[in-house]
């Protein structure tokens, strides 16, 4: 072959290899587009770009309610979440104990248990609670991340400890030695792992569809699933407005994959390799 | 004193909430396995095992076992071969390969109801994109969730197209990790493409191709969200996998019991495959070295 001809099948492979990654994602990028269309535009073949279907997906079927509960509960198990777990790492990583060893084997072992045996007996500790039908309720459940403990412990074991001392020379607390030396230095760990609590928080569905049942407190899981099954029957459903209502669901982590997509693949391939 | 208190204060948030939901929550499954309830009566009457042998004697266990160990017994392997030739094909850090790699990744983070949703409509018998193709093509529209026979499938399908970019992107991870040194050996013996993959790249990734094997079992054996929003289950059990199952008795026929002896059971084979894991993963760090 000559660098010529090897070259332009270089060209063909690359143009090739991009539309398939580009048809691979083409049922998304179909529906965010189908979004903006109208139904009759839909169901008629043609092309007719609107807004309304947002209007009604907001409007009528209240989804900036889902999407403010989403960011509320996200947020706060993401907040909560990597604090606990910054903190336990920092415990586990930097202190000898007595019974340290065995607490830090219980966090590792829920990595193996399957969340799924929490369920029936999660819902009933918060009905007894009272915390059914609130933010808290969805909340709590949520917020210890036995892999987020065990991934910055790991992390944190790797900086030198002639950096806490001299902090503690200084006349620093623990907390102090955590919040100014530790927590600096371990930011992009600390990062990628929010964003893993956020997102599989934005995306939990079987949670939310046990503890809520009142619609105002609906996450945009949830409040989608709803919409899809307003109507079961096939020929009555909006596919434009459900495609609005499905957009709303994902954009919001879409927009930050963009922009975080290194440190997230880093951070899955560290738990997954290491 | 102090001083001592200090790392128990610093763990206290986490264990705290995980022992009150996660682990006390084990052990009430575990009691309530052997208790009749139905979330209202005021007594719990203890019935020994009288539930693991109602669940055992029911179709509905039997059939979502074999739909799950069916899930399984297709997906895993699918996952798995279309991964390992995906990472192949992209290993070189080209942008083009960052690209695809991170198109076929963005849906492991993207909504499941979401993607539920949106291959509802595709496979949609009167409005899909499948079955406008088909039509275009002058073929009979074919009732993909309906059918008994291929709901299961397109279930397979879906969750294949979620999760393929988890799999890509460990597998990349494991070839990048193999050193050169064996390709250039394999190239003085004078091999070709096929024989390098076989004789190099399969048994070094091998360890990688274990762990993604008992990952994506556990998986399947999780899967509820796509099923719950395409399927509910049906038709007719096609796609009842155990986990819609335990959903179903536990919060639609308020059946405690035999909801409990459900989740117990799971329980047990996930951790048990969860220990071939950790099995693995002490094993493959000694593999290459």
């Amino acid at each position: 072959m000559t660098p010529e001809t090897s070259a332009r099948a270089l060209w063909i492979i690359n143009g090739l290899t991009l539309l398939v990654a580009a048809i691979f994602l083409s049922p998304v990028l179909y529906s965010i587009w189908m979004s903006f269309q109208t139904s009759d535009a839909y169901y008629s073949g043609g092309v007719d770009f609107t807004l309304r279907n947002y209007d009604v997906a907001v409007g009528q079927y209240n989804f900036a309610r889902y999407l403010l509960n989403s960011v509320i509960v996200s947020g706060i198990v993401t907040l909560l979440g990597i604090s606990f777990a910054t903190m336990a790492a920092f415990a586990f990583a930097r202190f000898e104990f007595r019974g340290g060893n065995l607490m830090f084997g219980a966090v590792v072992a829920t990595l193996m248990i399957p969340s799924h045996i929490t369920l029936i007996p999660n819902y009933l500790t918060l009905a007894r609670a009272g915390m059914l039908d609130s933010y808290a309720g969805l909340i709590l459940p949520a917020i210890s991340s036995g892999f987020a403990a065990f991934f910055l412990r790991q992390y944190i074991r790797g900086i030198p400890r002639a950096l806490d001392e001299a902090a503690y020379m200084d006349g620093a607390t623990p907390l102090k030695v955590l919040w100014r030396v530790i927590v600096p230095i371990s930011k992009p760990a600390i990062f990628s792992m929010a964003l893993q609590l956020f997102i599989a928080e934005w995306n939990n569905y079987i949670w939310p569809l046990v503890a809520i049942s009142e619609s105002d407190l609906y996450t945009l899981q949830i409040g989608l699933a709803r919409l899809y099954r307003v109507n079961p029957g096939e020929d009555v459903i909006d596919w434009p407005l459900v495609m609005a209502a499905s957009t709303i669901t994902i954009l919001p982590v879409l927009l930050g994959f963009v922009l975080v997509e290194r440190h997230l693949v880093r951070g899955i391939t560290m738990g997954a390799v290491k | 004193m102090l001083r001592k208190l200090t790392p128990y204060l610093f763990v206290l948030p986490l264990l705290g909430f995980m022992a009150v939901f996660t682990y006390i929550p084990i052990l009430q499954s575990v009691n309530l396995s052997f208790r009749e309830w139905d979330f209202m009566s005021p007594t719990k009457p203890w019935v020994g095992l009288d539930n693991y042998r109602l669940l055992l004697s029911t179709r509905d266990f039997w059939n979502s076992l074999k739909v799950t160990a069916v899930f399984a017994l297709i997906s895993v392997p699918l996952r798995l071969a279309l991964a390992l030739a995906v990472a192949s094909f992209l290993i070189r850090e080209t942008a083009v390969s960052r690209i695809t790699r991170g198109a076929i990744f963005l849906p492991t983070v993207t909504s499941t109801v979401s993607i539920a949703v949106v291959f509802s409509w595709v496979f949609s018998t009167d409005y899909g994109a499948i079955n406008g193709f088909l039509k275009m093509l002058g073929f009979d529209k074919v009732s993909w969730m309906q059918d008994p026979e291929l709901a299961l499938y397109v279930i397979i399908f879906v969750n294949t197209w979620k999760q393929l970019g988890y799999d890509v992107i460990i597998y990349t991870a494991g070839l990048q990790a193999i050193s050169m040194e064996y390709y250039d050996a394999a190239a003085v013996d004078g091999g070709g493409r096929f024989h390098v993959f076989r004789r190099v790249t399969f048994p070094l990734v091998m360890p990688t191709t274990y762990f993604l094997l008992v990952i994506s079992v556990i998986d399947a054996f999780q899967v509820f969200t796509i099923v719950d929003v395409m399927t509910r289950g049906g038709p007719a059990g096609a796609t009842d996998m155990i986990v819609n199952m335990l959903y179903r008795v536990g919060f639609t026929l308020f059946d405690i019991g035999t909801g409990s002896a459900l989740a117990v059971l799971l329980f047990i084979f996930l951790i048990a495959l969860a220990l071939v894991k950790a099995r693995v993963i002490g094993r493959r760090v000694h593999y290459d070295s």
